[in-house]
C-alpha cells in the first residue's frame, strides 16, 4: 500500500528528525518480528470481508507472519524526545503504516508541577492495556475488543499538552489535545462491528470493510483509510489520570472528533466515504497486588452520519477486566469482556452484542524472545446476518502460538 | 498504621528479650515471610546520644545503570555529599525537587556529578526526568542507620548494653504509613537471634530496561 504523499511527507519528517538526532548518543533502535502457529476459526475474517471478529478466519491451521515493527527514538536534548514508530502485516493484504511519529518536549521541573508537550502523530491514551513495544500487549497476543478498535480507527494527528502535579506518594495528569483526520473514526462500528485483533493500523493503510451481496454476486472489495481528511474539522480529548503506589493508575477521558456528519469524500467506486461524528468516554483503571496486576476498563459512546436525508447512529459500548501474574519467566493472563453495538433502525443493521474470553501464557527464556500460547473465544450475535443467509450467532474459536524477536 | 503499631507493640515484648549482646540483627520482611532489602533501620538511644560509631563516609555514590539507581536507598548523615555516576551508555537527567534539596545534573555516558552536600535531615527522591521510572531515595539521618540487604538484615555492631529505639522506614509502604516503632534491650552477652519486623509493602515501582517495554 502506498501512501499518500501528506503521510510520507510525515514519515520522512520524522525520520529527518531522527536522523538529524543520529549524532546524539541517545538514538536507539527498537524493533520486534512476529511469527505465529495460528489455528482459525472458520467464521470468515473481518480482514478477509466478513463478519468474524478475529484476525484470522480461514478454519485451518498454519504458519502466519503476525507483524514487524521498527521504532528509533532520539533524545535530542534532555528535554526533547523525538519518536517513529512503522510497522507492517500481511493479514489483509501488504501494508506498510505509520503508526506514530511524534516529538515530545518536557523541560525537567524542580517544583511539584511538570508539564510536557507532545505534537506529530500519535495515540490518544485510551488503553492500559498497550504499554509494550510497538504498542503491542505485553500479557495477550490480542488486545481488548476497546483497545483492537484504537489501533484500528484512532489517531491524533496535532498537539497535546499535560500539567502534572506530584505528590509525596500519589500524582494528578491532566491532559488535553487537538487534533485532526480522525473524522471518519467510527465508521467501523456500525458497519462491521467490534474486533478483537492485534493488527494495529498507521497512516497509509486502510481498512476492509465487510463485502455486501452484489447483483451479479461478484461482491466488491471495500478498504477506507481511517485518517483521511474529510473538512479537516479539529477533534479534541481530555483526561485526568491519578497515579498512586502500587502501580496504581486511574484515568477519565473524554474524546470528541468533532467531525461533520454531512461531510463526504470520494471513495473507491465512486461512493462517498462519509465523516462520522463519534464522542466517547472511556475510564480505566489498573493495580497490582503482590505478583498480579489488574486492568479493567470500559468504553461508552456513540457516533453519527447524515448521508443525505437519513440519520444513522450507533451507540456503543465494551468493557473487560484482565488479570495477568508476574512470575518471573512465566506471565499467565486471562481477560474477559464485552461488546455491543446499537444501530439506529434507518441502518437496516440493528447492531450487535458479544462476549470473549482470552486466556494467555507469554514465556520469556531470553530477553530477545517471548513466547505466547493464546486461546480466545468469542460469542457474538449480529442479527443482520440473518437477512444475508448466514447464522446470526457466531461463536469462533482461535488458537495462537507466537514467537516475537525483539531488538 | 494502627494496627502495624499494634502489631509490632506484641513483637516487642518478644524482641526486647531476644536482643543480647553488643550486636544486634533486624530482620525485615514484607508481611509475607519474604526478606524485605532497601528497608532503613535507625536506632536512638532513649537519652538521644549517638547509639553506635558509625562508619564516616563522606561521599556516597549513587550509580546507574540498566536505567535503574544503584543503590535503591541510601543512607547519609547530614553535611555528606553524593555523587551521581552514569555507567550506562545513555544520557540520564538526574533530579530531585524534594524541600530538602533541590537539584538537577544532566550526565552523559560515563560521567559523574560533582560532589553535592545534602544539610539537613530527611528523606530525598531522586528521579530521572528522561526515564521516569528510574528512582532512588536518600535518606539523610544523624542517627546510627542501616539498610537492609538482600536477606533483610541490618546489623549493628559495638552496641553498649542499653535499651534502644528503633525505626524501620521502606520506599514502599503504603501511603500514610510511617513504617515500623519498636523498642530493643541490648544487654552483654552472645550474639542474639535477630528481631523480626513484619512490614506491609507495596510493588517495586521501578522498571529497569526491558526490550519490550520502551517506557517513553
Amino acid at each position: 500500500m502506498m501512501a499518500p504523499a501528506s503521510v510520507r511527507g510525515v514519515v520522512l519528517a520524522g525520520l529527518a528528525f531522527a536522523g538529524s538526532a543520529a549524532s546524539a548518543q541517545d538514538v536507539k533502535i527498537h524493533a520486534f518480528l512476529d511469527g505465529r502457529l495460528v489455528d482459525a476459526p472458520s467464521p470468515t475474517s473481518f480482514t478477509e470481508g466478513g463478519y468474524g471478529k478475529t484476525r484470522y478466519g480461514s478454519g485451518d491451521t498454519r504458519l502466519q507472519f503476525g507483524g514487524g515493527g521498527l521504532i528509533v527514538t532520539a533524545q535530542a536534548t534532555p528535554s526533547l524526545l523525538g519518536l517513529v514508530d512503522v510497522q507492517a502485516q500481511t493479514t489483509d493484504h501488504r501494508m506498510l503504516g505509520l503508526v506514530e511519529s511524534y516529538l515530545r518536549y518536557r523541560p525537567v521541573s524542580l517544583s511539584p508541577w511538570r508539564w510536557s508537550l507532545q505534537a506529530g502523530v500519535f495515540f490518544p491514551p485510551v488503553s492500559l492495556e498497550n504499554d509494550g513495544i510497538g504498542w503491542t500487549s505485553p500479557w495477550t497476543i490480542t488486545p481488548s475488543a476497546i483497545n483492537s478498535w484504537v489501533g484500528e480507527e484512532l489517531r491524533d494527528v496535532g498537539v497535546q499538552g499535560q500539567l502534572q502535579w506530584r505528590g509525596q506518594s500519589s500524582s494528578l495528569a491532566a491532559t488535553g489535545a487537538l487534533f485532526r483526520r480522525n473524522e471518519i473514526a467510527g465508521n467501523i462500528l456500525p458497519t462491521r462491528g467490534w474486533s478483537l485483533s492485534d493488527l494495529t493500523y498507521g497512516l497509509g493503510e486502510r481498512i476492509r470493510l465487510p463485502d455486501q451481496p452484489s447483483e451479479n454476486g461478484q461482491a466488491p472489495t471495500e478498504r477506507y483509510d481511517p485518517f483521511r481528511r474529510v473538512t479537516n474539522q479539529i477533534g479534541w480529548h481530555a483526561d485526568l489520570t491519578w497515579r498512586a503506589p502500587g502501580n496504581t493508575r486511574v484515568t477519565l477521558l473524554r474524546w470528541d472528533n468533532g467531525a461533520d456528519p454531512h461531510a463526504w469524500v470520494p471513495y473507491e467506486g465512486g461512493d462517498r466515504l462519509y465523516a462520522w461524528r463519534t464522542k466517547f468516554w472511556s475510564l480505566g483503571a489498573t493495580t497490582q497486588s503482590g505478583p498480579v496486576t489488574w486492568i479493567a476498563q470500559a468504553m461508552e459512546g456513540g457516533t453519527l452520519a447524515l448521508p443525505g436525508t437519513r440519520h444513522v447512529q450507533t451507540h456503543f459500548r465494551s468493557a473487560f477486566v484482565l488479570v495477568g501474574w508476574n512470575q518471573g519467566a512465566w506471565r499467565p493472563a486471562l481477560r474477559l469482556e464485552h461488546f455491543s453495538t446499537d444501530n439506529d433502525s434507518s441502518f437496516g443493521d440493528g447492531g450487535e452484542h458479544g462476549n470473549a474470553v482470552t486466556a494467555a501464557l507469554a514465556w520469556r527464556p531470553h530477553d530477545w524472545l517471548r513466547i505466547t500460547y493464546e486461546l480466545m473465544r468469542v460469542d457474538s450475535y449480529r442479527s443482520y446476518l440473518a437477512s444475508t443467509g448466514q447464522s446470526p450467532s457466531v461463536k469462533a474459536t482461535q488458537m495462537q502460538v507466537s514467537a516475537r524477536l525483539l531488538y | 498504621m494502627r494496627r502495624a503499631y499494634q502489631t509490632l507493640a506484641g513483637l516487642v515484648m518478644g524482641l526486647a528479650a531476644n536482643a543480647y549482646g553488643s550486636t544486634l540483627v533486624v530482620h525485615v520482611d514484607d508481611g509475607h515471610g519474604r526478606p524485605a532489602d532497601s528497608a532503613v533501620v535507625t536506632l536512638q538511644s532513649p537519652g538521644g546520644d549517638a547509639a553506635a560509631a558509625v562508619p564516616a563516609t563522606a561521599t556516597h555514590t549513587i550509580d546507574q545503570r540498566n536505567e535503574t539507581f544503584i543503590p535503591y536507598v541510601e543512607v547519609m548523615r547530614p553535611g555528606e555529599q553524593v555523587v551521581f555516576r552514569n555507567s550506562d551508555n545513555t544520557r540520564h537527567q538526574v533530579y530531585s525537587f524534594s524541600e530538602l534539596k533541590r537539584f538537577e545534573y544532566v550526565l552523559r555516558p560515563g560521567t559523574s556529578s560533582p560532589p553535592l552536600t545534602i544539610e539537613g535531615s530527611g528523606i530525598i527522591a531522586v528521579g530521572c526526568n528522561i526515564h521516569d521510572e528510574m528512582i532512588t531515595y536518600l535518606f539523610v539521618t544523624s542517627a546510627p542507620a542501616r539498610v537492609t540487604g538482600k536477606d533483610g538484615n541490618a546489623q549493628f555492631e559495638g552496641l553498649a548494653p542499653g535499651n534502644y529505639q528503633l525505626r524501620v522506614w521502606h520506599p514502599q509502604l503504603k501511603p500514610g504509613d510511617q513504617g515500623a516503632r519498636l523498642e530493643a534491650v541490648v544487654a552483654e552477652g552472645s550474639p542474639a537471634a535477630p528481631l523480626n519486623v513484619h512490614l506491609t509493602l507495596l510493588p517495586d515501582p521501578r522498571a529497569s530496561m526491558d526490550r519490550e517495554h520502551m517506557g517513553y
